[in-house]
C-alpha cells in the first residue's frame, strides 16, 4: 500500500492506495493532479532520510505528503 | 397545596429542559476540544514521522530544530509555533532574523512546522520571497 498525506485542520487525512492495482493508481493520480492544481505541494523522503519536491506522480512512492501554499504571516 | 401543582410542574418542565440544554453544551465543548486536541496530536507526529533523526533528536530536547536552507546553506532554527517561529541563526546558535511565513490554510502547530521545513530545505528561496522579516527576541 501507498499513502498520500494531505495536510489539513484534522491534522491530516491519508489516502492509501494499490500500487498494483490500476483504478487505485489511477484515482491516486487524480488526486495528485487535483492536490496540486489548488496548489499543495508534494513531498517525498528520500532514501537516506532527507526530503525532495516531486512535481510528477510517482505510483512507487510509499509515501507523498501534500502541504499547502505558504504565505507571508 | 393544589394550587401550586400546575406551577411546579412548569417548574420543573422548565428546569429538565435547561438541564438538557446544558448537557448537550457540555458534550459539544467537550467534544470540540477533543478533536482539537486529536489534531495537534496528529500534527506533531506527522512532523516526528518527517523529521530527520538529529532534528527529531534535538526537537524532543529543545522544543526546537534546526534546518539548513538549500541555497544559501543558512542555518534556520524552527521553534514550536504557527507562526512567527522561523529564526535564521548564526554559528553560535543567536538568532540574526526571523522570518514568518504560513500556509494560506489553517493547520496545526505540527504541520506548520513540517511545512516549513520542507520548504525551506527544497526551495529556500522561494520560502523567503514570501515570508515577512522580523526582528527576533530569542536565541
Amino acid at each position: 500500500m501507498a499513502t498520500q498525506i494531505v495536510m489539513d485542520h484534522t491534522g491530516d487525512t491519508r489516502h492509501n492506495f494499490d500500487p498494483k492495482d490500476v483504478q487505485s493508481i489511477l484515482k491516486a493520480e487524480a488526486r495528485f493532479k487535483e492536490l496540486t492544481r489548488v496548489g499543495f505541494t508534494p513531498a517525498v523522503r528520500t532514501p537516506s532520510g532527507g526530503v525532495v519536491v516531486t512535481r510528477t506522480f510517482d505510483p512507487t512512492a510509499e509515501e507523498t505528503l501534500f502541504f499547502p501554499r505558504l504565505v507571508g504571516g | 397545596m393544589p394550587i401550586f401543582e400546575p406551577l411546579l410542574r412548569a417548574a420543573e418542565a422548565h428546569f429538565r429542559s435547561f438541564l438538557a440544554v446544558s448537557v448537550r453544551g457540555a458534550k459539544a465543548l467537550r467534544d470540540s476540544f477533543g478533536s482539537e486536541n486529536d489534531a495537534e496530536t496528529r500534527g506533531l507526529t506527522l512532523l516526528r514521522e518527517w523529521l530527520s533523526p538529529e532534528q527529531l533528536a534535538q526537537y524532543q530536547a529543545n522544543g526546537y530544530f534546526d534546518v539548513t536552507g538549500c541555497d544559501s546553506g543558512k542555518r534556520y532554527r524552527i521553534h514550536y509555533g504557527t507562526s512567527m517561529n522561523v529564526h535564521e541563526i548564526d554559528r553560535d546558535g543567536w538568532a540574526r532574523a526571523g522570518w514568518c511565513f504560513v500556509p494560506n490554510i489553517y493547520l496545526v502547530a505540527g504541520d506548520v512546522m513540517l511545512a516549513q521545513k520542507i520548504a525551506l530545505e527544497t526551495d529556500e528561496l522561494g520560502a523567503l520571497a514570501v515570508a515577512k522579516e522580523f526582528s527576533p527576541s530569542r536565541r
